[in-house]
């Protein structure tokens, strides 16, 4: 079948084996891929209320029907689970090439379950699976130095996915890496597969991915890259890349600053987008991406060359502005220890500064304070190994904060911690933060992209911010199933466009968007059924009662009753009741096949 | 004689050359069985191309016993802009060099001397494959859409000349 290799791959760590079975394809037809398929298959997979630390829980890795073609920014890879940090549903996406590799090797999907009785290295090579001992070779490897390692000894094409030795010590903010520079950050993937002893999945595809008549396709694709990818509205991705958005965020008052007690950043010009292009050697991209928005880059620090794609904006924010830091080395070493010991920047970030902020107040000494670059840079090997302070710094922005008595510290929603905005100098970004299906994430809905970045919506009113947020999380939906990036502005047309080809008849753009109703429905469906109720759908009180004293945002604020009725709203206009409960009339509406 | 080149120092890694390549002739997308691979390196981001010198290198043909590889006439116009447009023109006229699967025996005699590892038995099919330039509309460099990369380009070197002549 074209774009769908139609198969399956199961892992059981525990025993050892693996298996193949179909794609449901009824599922494929009903979600299209990615993030719709995900959930489909944890709703079946995963028994209702399970221990996120069973070794039952599964991992999934996840494509969709465009990957390993050259549609540009479908490369993308989901890494889904039932997150052990959130306690929900979980769906982390990657760049790079793993999952154009896995579907050259045969494979739609791949479900890992049980737990290895040692630290294991799984390989694929088309249809042989291999079980590796991870021991003594690969187990507490850097990122880097296992994927080289696992290409010099499996195959020197073969694409790695890793975890570091943070997730080897199942730091609930260990990530997922591939390609190095490319993470899965978010929710805990990078510990749960620490705790199931998966060290790697190398993959090595030969097979092909069809696609009905190739030439025909290639000259749509053609097509649609000159008219929709490459424009010139769309270039500012290519030439600056996010780090364009630290002015932009910095202007508004929405930097997030020293643990998030300022909206603006004295020395933000030291790590903003101009300031990356003097010290960057290259541009790079994700398999499959015309594009090309990472940047490579290189600069001097402590007397040695730290070189490497990144950091991207939400790393500038947690781990530059959030943690005082205005030295663009310090944060490229920053960053570069992140990777290399598998953590994830915006929760490694968050957590520093919350312990900077207690050190600065009395509370708890870390040792750690705002600015201070010796100390910031000795802390991600001990939040990785957990000695030291990484012992405390291990639970995470919400459970340290409330240990010390200060939960109103913590920066986090679902104890996810949250990305860099201050919704008090983007109104919009509260109800994102709040109703993300996954916790504190910024790609659900962007309220920052007209509040900020057009204009086009005023950053100090909550009004119309529930029905943009509702679009916008339709739009992410139906977006994460393709799988599209967020660097292709893609329209619900330009998509229904490209699945004409994969569905082979002609698609209604109307078909698009109620898909992403649907896929955010079936989603509310599943937390709710993990335990999910609407007191989770919160905000850190602090953003909402204590406006900034200075800056652009100064003096505004969103009020906790205001906020309140904005929920209320949203649930309303969702067509949920008043505990954000989906009603039977809208889940009929949209054909999602489960119920609770 | 037109050919194509990698840039080292322009090429982000991105593989759409690849994948265009196995798409056009393959009927599928498959870049292990691509014509030109660009070797990336994901963490030092260093590149190396590797694509077919066609008639300026022909080490293929001289190793065939078979004279299983022949020159081709070939006008090869690329679809869309490319980095050496305007020094080389809309449309380039020379020679490619072609496998004739009725004459290849898969020896493997040029899979040896091939100098950057273009030529290789195919997956499916007991015969070498390699570079044709698309019967003259070189997918790799249409796909190379980026006009701020443009790392994919169409080369010309002399030796046509002197074929042309001969």
């Amino acid at each position: 079948m074209d774009f769908y290799q139609g198969k399956v791959l199961r892992i059981d760590l525990s025993a050892g084996t693996s298996a193949v079975e179909p794609l449901n394809m009824e599922w494929a037809e009903r979600y299209i891929g990615g993030k719709g398929l995900l959930l489909r298959y944890m709703w079946e997979e995963i028994p209702p209320g399970l221990d996120p630390w069973s070794e039952d829980n599964p991992v999934f890795l996840v494509t969709g029907p465009f990957a390993g073609t050259n549609v540009s920014t479908s490369s993308r890879l989901i890494v889904g689970c039932k997150s052990p940090v959130t306690g929900v549903l979980n769906d982390s996406y990657v760049g790079g090439s793993f999952a154009p590799e896995l579907k050259f090797a045969g494979y739609d999907l791949v479900i890992i379950k049980g737990r290895a009785p040692e630290p294991t290295v799984v390989t694929i090579k088309d249809d042989v699976v291999s079980f590796l001992p991870a021991q003594p070779k690969y187990w507490g490897m850097k990122t880097s130095v296992i994927e080289q390692a696992l290409r010099d000894d499996f195959d020197e094409n073969a694409k790695v996915l890793s975890i570091g030795p943070a997730g080897e010590k199942k730091l609930p903010w260990a990530c997922v890496s591939t390609d190095q520079y490319h993470k899965a950050g978010r929710g805990g993937h990078g510990a749960l597969l620490g705790d199931k002893n998966l060290k790697a999945v190398a993959v090595r595809g030969t097979g092909a991915v069809t696609v009905g008549d190739a030439k025909a396709f290639l000259a749509d694709l053609y097509r649609i890259h000159e008219e929709y990818v490459l424009t010139d509205d769309n270039y500012w991705v290519h030439e600056e890349g996010t780090p364009i958005l630290v002015d932009l965020v910095n202007g508004a008052g929405a930097f997030p600053t020293r643990n998030w007690s300022d909206g603006e950043f004295e020395d933000a010009g030291k790590i903003n987008s101009e300031s990356f292009q003097k010290i960057r050697l290259k541009k790079r991209a994700c398999y499959q991406c015309a594009i090309a928005c990472r940047n490579f880059h290189g600069v001097e620090q402590g007397g040695e060359m730290v070189q490497g794609e990144g950091p991207e904006y939400e790393t500038i924010a947690l781990c530059g502005s959030n943690c005082g830091i205005g030295d663009i080395a310090a944060l490229m070493k920053f960053n570069e220890l992140c990777d290399e010991w598998g953590m994830d920047t915006i929760s490694s970030g968050s957590v520093l500064g919350l312990a900077m902020d207690l050190t600065e107040k009395g509370i708890r000494d870390f040792g750690v304070r705002f600015g201070d670059v010796e100390s910031y840079l000795g802390a991600p090997e001990l939040m990785a190994t957990r000695t030291g302070i990484g012992e405390e710094l291990a639970l995470g922005s919400k459970h340290l904060a409330e240990k010390y008595g200060v939960p109103e510290l913590a920066m986090e929603v679902k104890n996810l911690e949250l990305p860099g905005y201050d919704p008090r100098g983007t109104f919009g970004m509260s109800l994102s933060y709040s109703t993300s299906d996954r916790g504190g994430c910024h790609m659900r809905s962007y309220p920052v992209g007209d509040e900020i970045i057009t204009g086009d919506e005023p950053a100090d009113t909550m009004e119309g911010k529930a029905a943009y947020n509702i679009n916008g999380q339709h739009y992410s939906s139906v977006k994460y199933t393709g799988i599209w990036c967020d660097f292709w502005a893609i329209d619900f047309n330009q998509m229904s466009q490209l699945m004409k080809h994969v569905w082979k008849r002609d698609v209604a753009e109307s078909e698009m968007e109620q898909m992403g109703e649907r896929v955010w429905n079936l989603g509310r469906l599943f937390n709710l059924r993990e335990g999910l109720t609407a007191a989770d759908d919160y905000l850190p009180e602090l953003l909402l009662t204590k406006p900034h004293k200075r800056g652009p945002s100064a003096g505004r604020i969103i009020g906790a009753d205001t906020f309140a009725e904005k929920t209320q709203e949203y649930y309303s206009l969702r067509g949920w009741d008043t505990s954000g409960v989906p009603t039977e009339e809208k889940l009929a509406e949209l054909g999602v096949d489960v119920r609770l | 004689m037109p050919h194509v080149m990698i840039s080292r120092k322009k090429c982000t890694g991105c593989h759409m050359c690849e994948l265009a390549c196995s798409a056009y002739h393959e009927g599928a997308y498959r870049p292990s069985v691509a014509r030109l691979f660009s070797e990336c390196n994901p963490t030092t981001a260093e590149i190396k191309g590797h694509t077919c010198l066609q008639t300026g290198c022909a080490k293929c043909q001289e190793a065939c016993p078979n004279d299983a590889i022949v020159t081709k006439r070939i006008t090869v116009t690329p679809k869309g802009f490319f980095e050496n447009k305007e020094k080389v023109g809309d449309s380039v006229e020379g020679y490619v060099l072609v496998v004739d699967e009725e004459k290849c025996t898969n020896c493997g005699e040029c899979y040896e001397v091939c100098p950057t590892g273009v030529i290789h038995e195919h997956p499916d099919r007991e015969v070498a494959f390699k570079c044709d330039l698309c019967d003259g509309e070189p997918q790799c460099i249409a796909f190379c859409q980026n006009k701020y990369v443009y790392a994919v380009d169409l080369k010309v070197d002399k030796k046509d000349k002197e074929l042309a002549k001969a």
